[in-house]
């Protein structure tokens, strides 16, 4: 497998990533009663809000601590304390997670101090609020996932009693997702404390009475116990060790630590299964044998459609991580990786992974659209699998995008999209097979051009896409024959 | 259900002490035999609250600059404000020369940790070049989010010496997030920019048809100023730039031309409206679009104001024309409508331009109110100079114009002016309180508590707002219209964005979804008889039927 890495300019065109807090609110929104407030101007909060609004289509609320210009001068403090306050009384939350935004950690906030203080002050001793230093330009939002997480099982985990449940640590999957690592943890009769738990708060039902603070979430209780646990299973592979809450709880506490890729692929899946069956001494449900039974049939099924293509994956690095790993199992093998991320390791870790790539495949860190979009056109990159973001590619490039992962916000459904388990894979590979499928017969006709009509004398037509004009691209380059029938 | 003070008290009861005396003077019930009612706007937002408001970053790059085509926009910060700013508001443009559209890209900095410590202005003039390079766009913004200024970087010098070097015109915004109370102060910047940088660089001297205007305050969301440009046309008008919705650098210089500037959007827009009358002697007409009867009066007092008679007729002709073509299309969407109320609570302006068009499908609006306005857009503009300014609106300084020598014109004689100023609002808005029906509610920066109570005690049948908050309702089960981006729909001005609009809403409340909403099991036994009463078959055919 052949590779290469970045280059690099100043102008980051069409990012690839969002800042460390919008990562730090997410966790947040997957404990039980918990609300979050960023420390820092409004701004910030209320864009993020938006975004994630807009992703999962829920009511997203985050507070600010709305810092003015006098904050910028005499710190924030006062507006953080009033914030802490105003939440309380009106959301009576029972965790409070800070985060900080730019703003803050430019003007030299202490957030942990901050929140100590407002504590002694308050007499709160016992209320659990967990600051996280999130600085907007300190990493991408898949750092500050992280970060919060582990923040937040710094603050809560305290020695306990041993017990026999195990930790599951899930990176930002969607809803539906974590719904399916529960039920197979379920399936396997595992006791477990899942953080963060997003699978009812992000995906609500419609049900009355509306309440400020969505049911559902990791208790509190649960994580303040996970160092008693047996065993923590955390889907966090490409996970920094600085950051990594299942290594804090391993080297702070010794619960053994099984570090595995997000359970998608067959592999990973049963990677996952096998150890749960280890773990509980039991043996794998027969439901499962046939899901998995299953997703094999589909891989038979859609292997000699899913060769054809030529992958661009983006996004978080363990969700590429993931990607990429099952899309290679059934052979269709990326062209180019891409993370808005400045870690590192995936190229590393996929190494293994891609040893049987028959082509070039390209890394990319810390990158943008224009560079992803450079990259697709000089390797014949036929499908890209990553955010809505890489519907940029789609409108320049003609490529189609299989969408994936957070945040999506030009289709509906992102929170529903379920990819992980064996089912989830068979759901993800058919949606994969099946992009590839509508992109060849959309192109069959210039297919067939070029193949019988070249140089012929019967001309082949650009097509001027409508997104073109109303977004002023450059003419797409797929080309749509259009047979006029005179013969010159 | 009607409310009243008590009703309020218990829903600020919930609050501290403190933030319940602040709240309590930004919500007012409408009592028209007060004369003027008065409401607390443009103030800083409680920390905590959960408000709806954005930041003066949003407010300039956002929604002043973004939507201008020919320009790039760059963000000089951390990349997260770029992201959030990039592509959110659908503002939609078209260029003839498909180079020269750049709304699709979203060009930053991403400032790191390095360049934070050490300061960003090397960076962003090599990015300048890059974007010149690449893009070749006409002129190019650069907007500062909140770690620039406090780290010192000095964006203005950065401009002015790209400026030089590369004979474009690159211009520099300090639109820290921080200033300001919301994105109010961000527009404030970025028409004091425009104003002092852009419009009047242009070298036209004289209008290029007999009736030329601009449109300012309106972004084209949805195709919104397609459709009022395809009416203007039809009338006569020809329109120089709209600000700044499909707008564009190469329109925007030679702005100084027109003979009337149309405003929109007041809160967004009056100070370039103000810069230019003025500068240049032009006088500015409050319009409003939105809505069959507001967009007639809009027309019929743009004609008014040019005077002349072929005008008049012309403009006559077309709103028939207009209403024959749509009045039959309304009729069955009036029927679904009528009798509903509806809450309609948008950013500085739409809070009140729906209202007359809910009024027209049969629709109440029982509350309504505005993010980020201030005092005078709820008041009128005769408020103004009893507003108070405090240190926040000091921190965005007024850009003092006087006439400009070779190019003001008094446009209409004064006395002509002041006799149309008795009978169209020129040069005039009276604000949202005083169209607002006895007994309705105004709410000043609206957040997710109040929403949420207010909405169980006057349980409306439509909730219109932004997408932060429309999911409250949609999960309280209240059908919601968001008024920021139009839900992916539009155009909503104008006749024929009327009839978009009266389907978008008829839809909301016909839809069967919301009768599954309370399972059957719920609400009545599945199966009627008792299983002791029939026999086997008959048990089957029951639960078959
Ligand atoms: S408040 Fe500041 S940091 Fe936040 S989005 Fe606005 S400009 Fe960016
Ligand atoms: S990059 Fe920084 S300033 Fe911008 S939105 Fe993120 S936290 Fe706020």
């Amino acid at each position: 497998m052949p590779r290469e890495t970045k280059h690099y300019r100043n102008v980051n065109e069409n990012p690839c990533n969002m800042c460390m807090p919008m990562g730090g609110i997410l966790p947040f929104k997957g404990i039980e009663d918990a609300m979050v407030i960023i420390h820092g101007s409004q701004g910030c909060s209320t864009y993020m809000r938006r975004h994630i609004a807009e992703h999962y289509n829920e009511p997203i609320d985050v507070g600010s601590s709305s810092l003015n210009e006098k904050g910028t001068i005499y710190g924030g403090s006062q507006n953080l304390f009033q914030a802490l306050d105003n939440i309380r009384k009106v959301y009576k939350p029972r965790l409070i997670g800070i985060l900080t935004s730019c703003l803050a950690e430019t003007i030299g906030e202490d957030v942990e101090g901050i929140a100590r203080d407002y504590l002694k002050q308050r007499g709160l001793d016992d209320f659990p609020l967990v600051a996280v230093s999130t600085p907007g330009y300190g990493g991408t939002h898949s750092e500050g996932y992280w970060l919060a997480v582990k923040k937040t099982v710094v603050a809560l985990a305290r020695p306990t009693e041993k017990h026999d449940g195990i930790n599951v640590i899930v990176p930002n999957l969607s809803p539906a997702d974590i719904r399916e690592i529960k039920r197979i943890l379920e399936l396997m009769d595992i006791k477990y404390t899942l953080l963060p738990d997003i699978s009812e708060t992000l995906d609500r039902p419609i049900a009355r009475p509306y309440t400020k603070i969505p049911p559902g979430g990791t208790k509190v209780e649960a994580i303040r116990r996970m160092p008693g646990a047996a065993a923590t299973i955390q889907f966090g592979i490409t996970v920094e060790e600085n950051v990594s809450p299942g290594r804090y709880l391993q080297s702070q506490f010794g619960v053994p630590l099984y570090n595995l890729p997000v359970p998608m692929g067959v592999e990973a899946t049963d990677m996952f299964v096998g150890l749960l069956a280890g773990l509980a001494g039991g043996s794998v449900p027969k439901t499962l044998e046939l899901e998995r039974g299953r997703l094999l049939d589909c891989m038979v099924d859609s292997h000699k459609y899913n060769a054809q293509g030529r992958g661009a994956v983006f996004g978080d690095p363990e969700l590429v991580y993931a990607v990429v790993r099952t899309c290679a199992e059934n052979g269709l093998y990326p062209a180019v990786v891409a993370t808005g991320s400045g870690n590192t390791g995936l190229e590393d870790l996929l190494e293994p992974v891609l040893a049987d790539c028959p082509g070039e495949v390209r890394f990319h860190n810390e990158t943008d659209f224009a560079q992803i979009r450079t990259t697709c056109r000089e390797t014949g990159v036929n499908i890209a699998i990553g955010h809505s973001d890489g519907k940029y590619l789609t409108e320049k490039e003609g490529i189609p995008l299989a969408r994936m992962g957070f945040p999506i916000h030009d289709r509906v459904g992102g929170q529903r999209l379920l990819s992980v388990g064996y089912t989830g894979t068979t759901m993800f590979l058919d949606r994969i097979t099946n992009t590839l499928l509508e992109y060849k017969h959309k192109n069959y006709r210039a297919a067939m051009y070029r193949k019988f009509y070249r140089n012929t004398g019967i001309e082949e037509r650009g097509h001027t896409s409508l997104m073109g004009q109303a977004f002023g691209s450059e003419e797409c380059p797929q080309l749509i024959p259009v047979l006029r029938g005179e013969l010159r | 259900m009607a409310i009243n003070e008590k009703m309020i008290e218990e829903i600020l009861n919930k609050y501290p002490a403190k933030v319940k005396r602040n709240r309590k003077k930004h919500i007012v019930i409408r009592d028209s035999a007060r004369e003027n009612q008065e409401i607390e706007a443009n103030t800083r937002t409680i920390p905590g609250i959960v408000t709806n408001r954005g930041c003066a970053f949003a407010g300039c790059k956002g929604v002043v600059l973004g939507p201008l085509k020919d320009m790039v926009h760059i963000v000089h910060g951390p990349i997260g404000c770029a992201y959030y700013s990039w592509l959110t508001r659908r503002n939609k443009a078209k260029t003839d020369d498909p180079k020269k559209n750049f709304l699709a890209y979203c060009v930053s900095t991403d400032m790191q940790e390095s360049d934070i410590v050490f300061g960003g202005e090397k960076k962003l003039a090599r990015m300048i070049d890059e974007v010149v390079e690449i893009f070749k766009p006409n002129a190019i913004t650069i907007s500062a989010t909140c770690p620039v200024g406090l780290i010192g970087d000095d964006i203005q010098a950065v401009a002015k010496a790209a400026r030089a070097k590369h004979g474009l015109n690159i211009t520099a915004y300090s639109c820290e997030g921080y200033k300001g109370v919301s994105q109010s102060a961000g527009h404030h910047i970025a028409n004091n920019g425009l104003m002092e940088n852009i419009v009047g660089e242009g070298d036209w001297e004289e209008p290029p048809s007999k009736y030329t205007i601009n449109i300012l305050g309106e972004y084209n969301i949805g195709g919104d100023s397609w459709e009022v440009e395809r009416v203007l046309n039809e009338i006569g008008y020809e329109v120089q730039v709209v600000m700044t919705g499909n707008g564009s650098y190469e329109k925007l210089k030679n702005a100084h031309v027109a003979q009337l500037n149309l405003v929109q959007c007041h809160r967004s827009i009056n100070y370039i409206a103000d810069m230019l009358e003025k500068k240049y002697g032009t006088p500015w007409l409050k319009v409003n679009f939105i809505g069959i009867r507001a967009t007639i009066e809009s027309l019929r007092n743009m004609a008014l104001y040019f005077g002349d008679e072929a005008l008049i007729k012309r403009t006559e002709e077309v709103i028939e024309k207009e209403l024959a073509e749509i009045e039959p299309q309304l009729e069955p969407y009036k029927k679904i409508c009528s009798g509903k109320t509806a809450f309609c609570f948008v950013g500085g302006s739409r809070g009140h331009h729906y209202q007359g068009l809910y009024e027209e499908l049969g629709i109440t609006t029982v509350l309504a109110g505005y993010e980020f306005a201030h005092r005078d857009d709820y008041e009128g503009r005769d408020v103004l100079p009893h507003i108070k300014s405090d240190a926040d609106s000091k921190n965005i300084p007024d850009l003092h114009v006087t006439p400009d020598e070779r190019r003001y014109r008094l446009k209409i004689p004064v006395e002509r002016m002041e006799e149309l100023q008795k009978k169209i609002p020129l040069s005039n808005y009276k604000g949202m309180i005083k169209d607002m029906m006895d007994g309705s509610i105004v709410v000043d920066d609206l957040n997710h508590y109040e929403t949420e109570e207010f909405i169980r005690i006057l349980k409306p049948d439509i909730f219109s707002s932004g997408i932060k908050d429309k999911y409250i309702p949609q999960k309280m089960g209240i059908p919601t219209k968001q008024l920021h981006n139009y839900d992916y729909s539009g155009p909503y001005a104008g006749f024929r964005g009327a009839i978009n609009f009266a389907r978008d809403v008829a839809m909301g409340f016909a839809t069967p979804t919301w009768n599954f909403i309370v399972p059957p099991w719920k609400d009545k036994p599945l199966l009627e008889g008792s299983i002791e009463q029939c026999s086997d078959d008959t048990c089957v055919e029951e639960v078959g039927a």
